[in-house]
This record gives C-alpha cells, sequence and structure tokens, in this order.
C-alpha cells in the first residue's frame, strides 16, 4: 500500500470524525434552540394570554383557561406596582413590587419561579412557571465581535481543517517510521542471519580447497581447480562481508568509531597490509602524497580501510597484472581527496569523458563500489567514480574540525 | 586455545570467562559473526584475536603464530639472514665472519624489520619504533639510518638483496636474499 493512500484514508477516517463532531454539535445546539425562548410551550403563548385577559370596566375578565396549564400561574402588575388581577398566584408571591424587583425577575426569576412578561397599557403582565422547571440564562456578546464574525470564522474554519489534515499527516508518518524501523529490523534480523549461515560452510569449503590446492598426490590440474574454488569462496565471503555491511550502513545500524586520521600514514598502511596480505602480487603501486602533510580527517578506520581495500581489489581485479595501481591524497578546501586509479571498474561505462567523475552512475555498481559510496556518505563526505579506463575513484572526507 | 563464539550448549564469551580462571593461555576466538560489537566484546574480554569465518588455513596459521610469537616471545639470541647472521644478544651482525656492532637505533629498526620479516613495515611503522610516534619530517633521518643499515649488512649497500625499500610505502627484509 503506497503511503499516499494511506495518508488518503487517514484523511477520511479524521474527515469523517469531524463531520460526525460537527453534526453532533449542530444537533444539540439545535434541540437546545427549539426548546428555549421560541420553543411552543413557553414563549408563544404569553401574548395570546395578555390578549385573554380584558377590562370591562369594573372588573378583569379571563377567557384563556385553555392557554394556561393547571401549574402556571399568572398576576397583572399596575403601574404602582401592586398585584391588580391574578390567577392561581402562589402565596409566596408577593402582593406588591418594588422597582428593583420587578427589574429582577423581569429578566431572571420571582422567588425562583421563572416567569415570562408582558407590558401592556395597563400594567405587567407576569405569568409564571413551577419552580425548577425551565433554565434561563441572558447571553450578552459584544457588537464589535459580531462585526468581525467573518473573519474570526474563517480563523476557526481554517484551524479545524489545518487539525484534519495535520493529524493524519502525522499520524501517518509515525505510522510510517515505526514500520520502516520494522522493515529495518526485519531485514537486517535475515541477512545476519543468512550470512551466518553462509559462513560457517564456506570455511569447510575454503578450508578443504586450500589444502587440495597444496596436496602433493594430485595432478596438478586438479590442484588448480582446487585454486580456483578457494579464490572463489573468497570472493562469495568478500561478497557476504560487504553486503552484510552495506545492509547495516542503509540502515544505519552501523555506529561509526571516529578518530583522527592522518591520510598519509592511513593509506601506507593500508596499501602495506593489502600487499602483505598477498594481494595485489605483481602490480605497481605508485603513491602520490603531497610533499606538506595532509590535514587529518575523523573516519572509522575500519569503514576507510574497507572502503580503500574495495578499491584496491577491484584495480587488481580488473587489471592486468603487471599493471599500475596510483593512489594518493590531496587537500582541496575542508575535505581531503584520496584517489585510487587502475584497471578497470567492475562494470565499465560506455563513453565515459575521461576525467569525467560521476557521483551516482553506473560506474559505481557492484557491492563493493556502492559499499564504497556508502562509506564516504557515512561520514559525510562523498565518493566519484569514473568508469574509465583507467578506473579512478575519488572519495572526499572532510577534514577533521578543529 | 580456540574458541567459537557460538557453541551449541551457550556462548564462547561465557566459557571464556570460566576458562581464564586462573590460567593465563592464549585464547583465540572464531565466530561466524563479525559485527563489530562482537569483535570488541571479544577483544575486550581479553581475547588474542579474533577470526571471522570463513577463513583459510594459512591466514589461521598466520594469525596462531603472530599470537604464540607474542605470548612466549622467543628470546631468541641469534637470527640469521642468508649469510648474515644477526646476534640480538650482543647487537651485532656478522657478515663473512667480520662482525660490526650495531647502534641502538639500528638495532630497533633490523629487529622491527625481522619481526615482520617477508612483509612491508611502512615508514611510519617504523619512525613510531624509532622515535615513539609517526613522525612526520622524520623520513629523512630513517633513510640515514636504513642506508648505514645497509652498509652493515649488504654485500652491495647500493643494490641490497635483504633490505628492500618498497617505493612509497615502507621496507622489507626479505630472508633469503633478493637476486
Amino acid at each position: 500500500m503506497s503511503l499516499r493512500s494511506i495518508f488518503k484514508g487517514a484523511l477520511l477516517v479524521t474527515a469523517s470524525a469531524a463531520l460526525i463532531a460537527v453534526i453532533t454539535i449542530v444537533g444539540i445546539l439545535a434541540f437546545v434552540f427549539y426548546h428555549s425562548n421560541g420553543g411552543r410551550s413557553w414563549d408563544a403563548p404569553v401574548s395570546r394570554i395578555s390578549s385573554a385577559l380584558t377590562w370591562d370596566g369594573t372588573d378583569y375578565d379571563f377567557s384563556g383557561d385553555e392557554l394556561l396549564e393547571n401549574d402556571r400561574w399568572a398576576v397583572l402588575i399596575s403601574e404602582d406596582g401592586r398585584v391588580v388581577w391574578s390567577l392561581r398566584k402562589p402565596a409566596d408571591v408577593p402582593e406588591q413590587y418594588t422597582l428593583t424587583d420587578v427589574a429582577s425577575f423581569t429578566r431572571w426569576y420571582l422567588n425562583d419561579y421563572p416567569v415570562q412578561c408582558r407590558i401592556r397599557d395597563d400594567g405587567l403582565l407576569v405569568v409564571g412557571s413551577p419552580k425548577g422547571s425551565v433554565w434561563k440564562h441572558g447571553i450578552s456578546t459584544p457588537a464589535q465581535l459580531l462585526h468581525a464574525a467573518p473573519l474570526w470564522c474563517g480563523i476557526i474554519f481554517l484551524l479545524a481543517l489545518g487539525c484534519v489534515l495535520l493529524l493524519p499527516y502525522f499520524a501517518v508518518r509515525r505510522w510510517s517510521q515505526q514500520a520502516q524501523r520494522v522493515r529495518d529490523a526485519a531485514r537486517s534480523d535475515w541477512i545476519n542471519g543468512v550470512s551466518h549461515d553462509i559462513r560457517t560452510p564456506l570455511s569447510m569449503v575454503m578450508g578443504y580447497a586450500a589444502q587440495m590446492e597444496e596436496a602433493e598426490d594430485l595432478l596438478p590440474e586438479r590442484r588448480k581447480q582446487a585454486g580456483i574454488i578457494r579464490s572463489q569462496s573468497q570472493e562469495i565471503r568478500n561478497l557476504v562481508n560487504d553486503l552484510n555491511l552495506t545492509m547495516r550502513l542503509d540502515c544505519a545500524m552501523q555506529a561509526l568509531r571516529k578518530e583522527p586520521i592522518q591520510v598519509e600514514v592511513f593509506l601506507r598502511q593500508t596499501v602495506a597490509d593489502f600487499l602483505n596480505g598477498g594481494m595485489g602480487e605483481g602490480f605497481d603501486f605508485e603513491m602520490d602524497l603531497p610533499a606538506e602533510p595532509l590535514p587529518p580527517i575523523e573516519a572509522d578506520p575500519f569503514l576507510l580501510r574497507r572502503a580503500v581495500n574495495n578499491l584496491l581489489t577491484n584495480c587488481v581485479r580488473h587489471n592486468a597484472p603487471g599493471g599500475s595501481i596510483r593512489l594518493g591524497a590531496r587537500a582541496e578546501g575542508k575535505s581531503v581527496v584520496l584517489f585510487v586509479e587502475g584497471g578497470a571498474a567492475a562494470a565499465p561505462v560506455e563513453a565515459a569523458p575521461a576525467r569525467h567523475l560521476e557521483t551516482d552512475g553506473a560506474a559505481a555498481h557492484g557491492t563493493g563500489l556502492k559499499l564504497v559510496r556508502q562509506i564516504a556518505e557515512a561520514h559525510g563526505g562523498k565518493a566519484a567514480f569514473n568508469g574509465g579506463p583507467p578506473f579512478r575513484c575519488e572519495l572526499w572526507m572532510p577534514v577533521k574540525p578543529r | 586455545m580456540l574458541l567459537d563464539v557460538n557453541l551449541p550448549d551457550g556462548d564462547g564469551f561465557s566459557l571464556f570467562g570460566e576458562l581464564r580462571e586462573g590460567r593465563d593461555v592464549p585464547v583465540l576466538f572464531l565466530s561466524a559473526r563479525d559485527e563489530d560489537a562482537d569483535r570488541l566484546q571479544g577483544l575486550g574480554l581479553g581475547a588474542d584475536d579474533y577470526i571471522t569465518k570463513p577463513f583459510l588455513p594459512q591466514e589461521l596459521l598466520l594469525r596462531l603464530n603472530a599470537v604464540l610469537r607474542r605470548v612466549y616471545r622467543e628470546e631468541a639470541q641469534a637470527a640469521r639472514l642468508r649469510d648474515v647472521e644477526m646476534d640480538w644478544g650482543k647487537s651485532a651482525v656478522r657478515r663473512n665472519g667480520a662482525e660490526t656492532a650495531l647502534t641502538a637505533k639500528e638495532f630497533t629498526l633490523l629487529k622491527k624489520l625481522w619481526d615482520a620479516r617477508g612483509n612491508i613495515v611502512t615508514i611510519d611503522a617504523l619512525c613510531a619504533a624509532l622515535w615513539d610516534g609517526p613522525l612526520v619530517g622524520y623520513e629523512n633521518t630513517l633513510m640515514v639510518h636504513i642506508r648505514r643499515l645497509r652498509e652493515k649488512i649488504e654485500a652491495d649497500p647500493s643494490h641490497p638483496k635483504y633490505l628492500l625499500t618498497v617505493r612509497g610505502l615502507g621496507y622489507r627484509l626479505n630472508r633469503e636474499g633478493a637476486k
């Protein structure tokens, strides 16, 4: 499943969640609003109750009994604050009112009774409901804020939209990182396991083949064949080692043990070890080092040696015996450039212009050379290849910071 | 002692701990694991070497010999190139019956080359042996010492048979004498 489709899926989930939240909130608001002021049972009848109460010159006449449920009551308060007419008035509702009483109950409660009022020519009609049956809450909003409503509505909308987009983004990223880690671990386990399982039988093959190569009682032809088995097994060993390291570098599982390295000393030792190990016999090695000492670099000597060894092996393998292999280094800006030249690359590059170096091209194919590039990059440097002939590789290694 | 790290009933590292109790036997680890961590753990425990599978019989022999040489330092008093006898005790060389004394630097140089006989020793390693550190700028002084040494062991110092120059890298002591 591609990351894109996973992201789409997560987006859909978040958007649906947001939609559900919006519907729920709007539903609740609508329900509350419907049963509030303007709701059928509370507000509307007051004006009708009022019109049902008439003054016939001597007394009040109320013809709207069906408009007022049994648990509700009504009073008419005259201009001087006296109750002049009442219907089912509870005992704890007073007969006389002051200006402050009126100011309070018109907005809130009359002795805890929720009430509605209507102004008439002859006074104030007050209709009460049972205690605790209605909540009154005053909402007031600054006018300025309402003028700016389009603006903050827009901002809130954008924030919400941002959440809807970002949430799945972070969720998916986290998920994919975790998946990547699991995949990396599985891959490294697998390769470690395979390389471990290959090594043990391979040591048998190499051991016996080397013995047969030395055996006096075998025909020269057979001994030569044993030699081929031996050298090809060594190739497999190198390949397994390279594969292992390349995978570890890929998954960033190889910790770099950096230390300051004097490149001249390092190169001489690496080539000496290469020659002492019996490799490169019959080749002419040429060292090209500047007279002035190079600035030290900071690198993992084990990995750097592996890189240079791979380059030397590559030169030897694709070079006719007696050919020359040049190694050297030079300082260039904030880097020390190590180079190895000679033979041809494992995969010859077609018509690569001489001296043209590629940092990412066909010249760098093969596990051995891929590893060289990975090692350089792991150190914050780079590797450039030219398929040649002659094959040439430059390793740009950053100088050790002072 | 050769110990495999992966044993059917445990691991070589803990076995190594038990075996080393009260004994001082040189130990080489064999392992099919080549992670740095394992290598470092093995060497950190005090093993003398760590060989990763697969290896060639010659490789194993070379490493074994190196360990044995290091642990049971053969304090041989003398050694011999084809027609040159080296007397470490007296710090002198004999050629055609004539004995020549070696200076301290020449002795160190010759001993270092002899210990690695057949192999290239880099100029840096030689400088490190002579002056306790890979000193840049000592190369010319090193060349002087080499020339003096050649005068003492070579029949024809300008065409050395034993103490060979490996251009750009270092020197190699050829035991049999090159043609």
